[in-house]
């Protein structure tokens, strides 16, 4: 009797409980290899395990401490300029969507197509033309050209205004119109209408959108890599190729702290806002 | 209340303006100053452009859209248009400057006639903070100078030695108070520090110490420097003087002797980059290569982890199965983690000599007494350690979107199937991929697009290696479209082949137009988006 309920059940679920299983160890070993591996007390590569044998700080100190290798600099660099970056380009966002989203004006149709179209190609397409390009404006504005923190954001800027606002133009779409029509009636102006009713009220989209961005510049490594030249200032993404470049076994634990302090943040975002940002994905598409 | 909202508005709009205003006066002067047209005319239409609209109350929309669009149009379209310009260009290493820019280059570019005259030197010494020595060079009879030596270091700031009437008594040098004439042992001991220094004369002559006599005047030689190179606007040729030819331009270089001299120019040469493309034989291959394998990787990318994403929703869209939630939790890890990270950590994993791969596979290599492969060196190993770590990365959105599709397709349909007759299989194929299939092949379409630009995993998993031998240009087996472009533009270490690299991002801005397309008129995106206007 208990082995026929036992025959049953894996023909029901049991089955699938094994291959969910094998292919969760699929998902999960190489992050949970490096995590364990961080804070794991081992000298090399090749005698690493899984379940470490004893628990160390020293590689997240390490990572501290060489000169040459600039971690926390980098870190800082990537939160100041997706930060930057992610908050204007939500702000410009917004106020062309609520033009699209409010006003009614000859060519609205036609812009909003405009978007969409210019959007389907990503920005970093035209790498070559960026480099060039900020390579000629380094000579009359050096404080903006190639190998500067404001150019790259002036690039990430325009490289997703576009589909941002057509996604809070979408949000704002939502927004009972008797709302601001009721403002209107009492004398409100259209600045008044989106900074009272539009903008708060389109707070949700805002924060997911701020989210999209960031974590989409964070992420970035081929614009950041041929803009930023100068150590000091790269990114996490550009610096973190050289240190995985060195000597990998000896110096994998140093990596997988480095890997654990970069991917962490990313991974709390991500899980909190799943739901919304793969919403975002299914209309377009920012991370892979 | 109202009236405050309204001082606010007006308040951020002349603080913005005036930000602007300020950026474009100072802008504006440096384009002058740089003789850079483009960036001159660039500034006044934008200029122009914004103060008309925040200024008149006439284009209330505009003053919403144009700071985005400003943007927009600034580094998105504009590169675009700038990158097609590119691409008709030679523009590259060694032709990198404007002709005008390379003139004057070249103009700066001095030699060292041979003839060099000798010349006499006394030396003084003046004691002062610290020593300085002090020349008085007899060029000739009427010529005699007097100033002080100095390193290559000091010479552009220096002043010029001069010819002083109040040094001299019927031609013959008096010693000014302060200075002791440097005997020769004296010199001697000092010869070290005299070899470094030289009086300055003109800008492009200098005297230097040759040789140190002890019993009276040093002598030394004079060492001049001339323009190597001078333009000729009305021939339009370079005069070289050095050797008195005349060196004509011959494309995009001048030219002495029948050798070209760097740097030349960036021209226009039409369609030559394109011909290139598709007819220089070791190019074409390589790129033939490259473009293949380009939708190879991007289509099996989709396929297998759609097919893997799709199994896994198969496997936990059952009723009663316990611990769905962590499972889903597991599953949805890796597309959490930055590309980046992932990308470099299984580069780690794979590592031949030490990665966690190739230690587990230790076993069945021992077993099948097979050599262990040495991931991403090989072409094969490569491609597939690529598609593999795709699919890891891939998989879990694939897991989400058919997760979300399969629980909206009404399930009477599958249990009406099940009464007439048909197996599980039948039912899958017949019923629930086909409705899967509507909701999801856009996001498909926009996955192959995605991996078909997908860069940053490549870059940094296997840097597009092992490379192609015998190719005019740096590229490797799993090089994409894009990462070609990267090593054309930027990092091939055959200089920057910025006109070629245009060319070839010209195709791949051709082919996703292509598949945008494709996706249109197969998903009827366009007129759901019309439609949402």
């Amino acid at each position: 009797m208990v082995t026929f309920k036992f025959l049953n059940w894996a023909k029901e679920y049991g089955w699938r409980h094994l291959i969910a299983l094998v292919f969760a160890t699929f998902a999960i070993y190489p992050i949970l290899f490096v995590a364990t591996n961080s804070v794991a007390d081992f000298a090399n590569l090749t005698n690493s395990k899984l379940i470490p044998d004893g628990f160390t700080f020293k590689h997240y100190k390490l990572l501290s401490s060489d000169p040459l290798v600039p971690y926390f600099k980098w870190l800082y660099n990537t939160y100041k300029v997706a930060i930057i970056a992610g908050f204007f380009n939500v702000f410009l966002g917004t106020l062309a969507a609520y033009a699209f989203s409010r006003l009614q004006f000859k060519g609205r149709r036609a812009s909003l197509l405009t978007l969409v179209i210019v959007q389907m190609f990503p920005s970093f397409l035209a790498f070559v033309a960026i480099y060039l390009l900020f390579f000629q404006i380094s000579d009359v504005a050096p404080f903006m050209g190639l190998g500067t923190h404001i150019g790259l954001i002036l690039v990430y800027l325009g490289g997703s205004i576009g589909f941002n606002s057509w996604l809070i133009k979408g949000f704002m779409d939502t927004i009972s119109p008797s709302l601001d029509e009721a403002a209107k009636v009492d004398g409100a102006t259209d600045f008044q209408i989106f900074m009272r009713i539009i903008a708060p009220l389109s707070r949700p989209i805002l924060v997911v959108i701020f989210v999209i961005t960031f974590i989409g510049i964070y992420s970035d490594f081929i614009l950041a890599a041929i803009f930023l030249k100068d150590k000091n200032l790269w990114t996490v993404a550009v610096g973190i190729n050289t240190v995985f470049v060195d000597d990998f076994n000896a110096d994998w634990g140093v990596i997988a702290a480095s890997s654990v302090i970069a991917a962490t943040p990313i991974a709390v975002l991500f899980i909190f806002f799943q739901k919304q940002i793969t919403g975002g994905l299914t209309a377009g598409s920012v991370k892979g | 209340m109202i009236y405050l909202s309204m001082t606010l508005s007006k308040i951020l709009r002349y603080i913005f303006l005036a930000v602007f205003n300020a950026l474009i006066v100072y802008a504006f002067p440096l384009t002058l100053a740089y003789e850079s047209w483009f960036f001159l005319s660039l500034i006044i239409v934008i200029g122009l452009l914004v103060n008309f609209v925040y200024f008149t109350e006439k284009f209330q929309p505009m003053k919403w859209i144009l700071p985005g669009m400003i943007f927009m149009l600034s580094f998105v379209v504009f590169p675009a248009v700038y990158n097609t310009f590119v691409s008709f260009t030679n523009w590259s290493t060694g032709h990198i400057l404007t002709k005008t820019q390379a003139i004057s280059v070249l103009e700066d570019r001095v030699y060292t006639p041979e003839n060099q005259k000798g010349i006499e030197f006394d030396i003084y010494i003046l004691q002062d903070i610290d020593l300085s020595f002090y020349y008085v060079a007899y060029l000739n009879d009427q010529n005699i100078l007097f100033g002080k030596a100095v390193s290559d270091d000091e010479i552009f700031s220096s002043s010029l030695a001069t010819h002083e009437p109040s040094l001299f008594n019927n031609g013959e040098f008096v010693t000014p108070d302060g200075f002791t004439l440097l005997t020769g042992k004296e010199q001697i001991a000092n010869s070290s520090s005299l070899q470094e220094l030289s009086l300055v004369i003109d800008k492009n002559t200098r005297a230097q110490l040759y040789k140190i006599s002890v019993f009276g005047a040093s002598t030394g030689r004079l060492s001049s420097t001339s323009q190597l190179y001078k333009y000729d606007d009305v021939n339009d040729t370079l005069i070289n003087n050095a050797t008195n030819t005349v060196c004509p331009v011959v494309k995009d270089n001048f030219e002495c002797e029948g050798k070209e001299i760097e740097p030349g120019w960036r021209v226009f040469v039409g369609g030559e980059n394109y011909r290139k493309l598709f007819s220089s034989q070791r190019i074409r291959g390589p790129l033939n290569v490259v473009a293949k394998w380009t939708f190879q990787f991007a289509l099996l990318s989709v396929l297998l982890s759609f097919a893997v994403g799709l199994f896994l929703s198969m496997i936990l869209n059952k009723n009663g199965l316990r611990f769905q939630r962590i499972y889903r939790a597991i599953f949805i890890l890796p597309y959490a983690i930055p590309a980046f990270v992932s990308a470099l950590v299984w580069k780690g994993l794979l590592n031949p000599d030490y990665g966690l791969i190739n230690s587990w596979l230790g076993p069945i290599y021992e077993l099948v007494d097979a050599e262990p492969i040495k991931w991403l060196t090989t072409k094969e190993s490569a491609r597939t350690a690529v598609l593999l770590v795709n699919t890891w990365l891939g998989f879990p959105y694939m897991f989400l979107i058919t997760t979300g599709a399969l629980q909206s397709i009404p399930r009477e349909l599958i249990e009406a199937a099940k009464v007439d007759g048909a197996s599980g299989l039948q039912s899958f194929w017949r019923i629930t991929f086909p409705l899967l299939m509507v909701s999801i092949s856009p996001l498909l379409i926009g996955s192959f697009a995605f991996n078909f630009n997908n860069f940053t995993l490549i870059f940094l998993l296997s840097g597009g290696g092992p490379p192609i031998v015998g190719s005019d240009v740096s590229v490797g087996w799993t090089d994409i479209l894009i990462s070609f472009t990267y090593k054309l533009a930027i990092s091939g270490g055959r200089g920057n082949l910025f006109g070629l690299a245009s060319s070839v991002t010209i195709i791949i801005f051709a082919l996703v137009l292509i598949i945008s397309a494709i996706s249109f008129r197969y998903t009827k995106r366009l007129e759901r988006v019309y439609g949402n206007i």
